[in-house]
């Protein structure tokens, strides 16, 4: 019992967030890489292609060449028409190329396509067309700047394939280096987030530990205070008592019945604020402080007021308060004296129907003000029953409470017997609540059985 | 003083003719055939190997205007090696230098012809 519940919430919600975080950076980087990786598969792609289509372009420029050779050695006009064609599939292959190139911004090799297809131009108008028109004079001039042409273009050839295989080198370098980096950050990644894992589980193994330990302890300490079935005289008395929800720590709910004399028994039940080890143990100081007022005192709202000064003396928690309901019951006649401190879940059964007490002052710890004490005569075949609000709060599925008049009715159908009351009480709670039990409830039922002579 | 000093530089300069004869890719008496490259062979011989060099490393525009002092052979002109300069040739566009080889023509019109051609236009042929 290391952690309180401020420091467990906060270290779950902190481990929760770095594990949700390392997962949503893995994730991220995942996908970034996988982009990355994606855009230079697509930049290689491309670059093969330039590759491709400048091979096609070099085959239309000789294309070019041979057919102008062709004309000149038979002067045959095939030979014109294939020039054509060849010129313009070099056009349009030189601007696609040129286009990749600029796309992907390889502006060395963009520039010296450029160059190659000036010169291609150049050669056109300079050699091309002076041999179409005179095919017959062959200039030696015309023939050195064929030459000239056609090393030039073999040169600037060359040049561009080699930067179209470097970048394609860098590439495919940049590739493996991303797939690398990669590779590794996952594999960090993944260390991290078990590691956060084990870190987590760990954390959550020992708190629940811790609250299993506590809500042992706590329900060691219940059962020790909390009063059982303590027999009075013409009575049949039933009492049950059911715990909230598993994972919330025991509640702070208490009751209890003391003979007090031969013909007075003082009935009590509360609920304090709270839940745990703390309100388990204030419910022991609660019920013990009450029983030694109740010695003294014989007025319920006097009892009250004292257990409030004694309780604001005693703990000094500004958010504690309890409602509490304090009865005398003259075991002899049945009438009862009581007063309520904001404890509204007390009610009478009778044969034409469920009474409800009133609440006669405020929540003790809350205010200082005085309580009021009522009596009310109780008759054979009444039963008593004091509740927590854990009956009359208790929600459905649609989060509707059960309120006053649901417990009213839920007492007027229960079993006859005092312990058979109660149990149905708390088979009434447990049905319409299901899991969604918030609070503690206990039931004490009180049924008078005859009224008569004190025989204890 | 003098005298070292001389003897010093004649050795240099020997050191740097056998490096160049070494690394050069014919030899002087070497009986060569001339060929260029695939897509035009036909081979540009030059009356000076500052022009050959010029012609490589130059603009096109410059390379034209050099044409003038050129001799075109047909491809499989025979000739002779005369002298060679090794990495004397250089341009942007070439993967390393080349050398520069010179040559009399034997074969052809232009048979009797001493000119300078690009060392990867020569191509052995035999030795005399």
């Amino acid at each position: 019992m290391t952690n309180g519940p401020f420091v467990r919430v906060t270290g779950t919600l902190l481990l929760t967030a770095f594990l949700l975080l390392s997962l949503g950076v893995a994730i991220q980087g995942t996908f970034e890489t996988r982009s990355s990786i994606s855009n230079t598969f697509a930049r290689q792609s491309q670059i093969q292609q330039a590759q491709i289509d400048l091979e096609e372009l070099l085959r239309l420029q000789i294309d070019e060449e041979n057919s102008l050779r062709g004309y000149l050695l038979t002067r045959d006009p095939f030979y014109k028409s294939e020039y054509r064609s060849a010129s313009a599939g070099y056009d349009a292959k030189e601007s696609a190329i040129h286009a990749t190139l600029q796309e992907r911004q390889l502006t060395g090799a963009g520039q010296l396509l450029g160059d190659y297809a000036n010169l291609q131009r150049e050669w056109r108008s300079s050699v091309a067309v002076p041999l179409f028109a005179h095919p017959r004079v062959r200039l030696e001039e015309l023939d050195k700047r064929n030459k000239l042409f056609s090393d030039y273009e073999t040169m600037t050839v060359a040049a561009i394939r080699r930067a179209l295989a470097q970048t394609g080198d860098d590439l495919a370098r940049s590739t493996q280096d991303e797939l690398d980096r990669s590779s590794y950050a996952r594999a960090s990644w993944v260390l991290v987030f078990g590691l956060l894992a084990i870190v987590f589980n760990a954390y959550r193994s020992q708190l629940n530990r811790e609250l299993e330990e506590e809500r042992s302890f706590t329900r060691i300490l219940q059962r020790a205070f909390r009063s059982e079935s303590t027999p009075l005289p013409n009575c049949d008395i039933g009492s049950a008592y059911l715990s909230a929800t598993s994972h919330l720590a025991v509640g702070g709910d208490v009751f209890d019945i003391y003979r007090l004399s031969e013909d007075r028994a003082l009935l009590l039940i509360a609920d304090i604020s709270g839940k745990g080890v703390d309100a388990a143990v204030l419910t022991a100081f609660v019920k013990f402080m009450v029983r030694a007022i109740a010695l003294r005192d014989s007025a319920p709202a006097a009892i009250l007021a004292e257990f409030n000064v004694v309780l604001s003396k005693a703990v000094e928690d500004p958010y504690l308060f309890a409602s509490m309901f304090v009865g005398l019951l003259d075991t002899n006649r049945f009438g009862l004296t009581y007063a309520s401190a904001g404890h509204d879940a007390i009610f009478v059964r009778r044969p034409e129907g469920v009474i409800a007490l009133d609440v006669t002052g405020p929540v003790l710890g809350v205010m200082d003000e005085p309580f009021e004490s009522r009596t009310f005569d109780l008759r054979p075949g009444d039963t008593l029953v004091l509740a927590t609000d854990g009956l009359t709060e208790v929600r459905n599925r649609a989060g509707e409470q059960l309120g006053d008049k649901g417990a009213m009715e839920a007492i007027a159908q229960g079993g006859t017997e005092a312990q058979t009351l109660a149990d149905d009480l708390v088979k009434k709670v447990r049905e319409r609540g299901g899991s969604r039990v918030r609070d503690d409830l206990a039931v004490l039922a009180i049924r008078v059985l005859r009224t008569g002579s004190n025989d204890a | 003083m003098t005298r070292k000093a001389l003897l010093i530089l004649a050795g240099c300069m020997i050191a740097l003719t056998a490096r160049a004869v070494a690394d050069c890719r014919a030899h002087r008496g070497e009986h060569v055939v001339l060929y260029s490259t695939t897509d035009d062979p036909s081979v540009l011989m030059w009356d000076s190997r500052a022009r050959l060099r010029a012609y490589h490393a130059a603009s096109f525009d410059v390379a034209q205007a050099l044409l003038p002092h050129a001799l075109l052979v047909a491809p499989g002109t025979h000739a002779d090696v005369i002298s060679c300069i090794a990495d004397y040739v250089t341009s942007p566009l070439f993967t390393g230098p080349e050398s520069a080889v010179g040559v009399i023509v034997t074969s052809g019109p232009s048979r009797g012809a001493a000119r300078w051609v690009l060392g990867s236009d020569v191509r052995m042929f035999k030795k005399r």
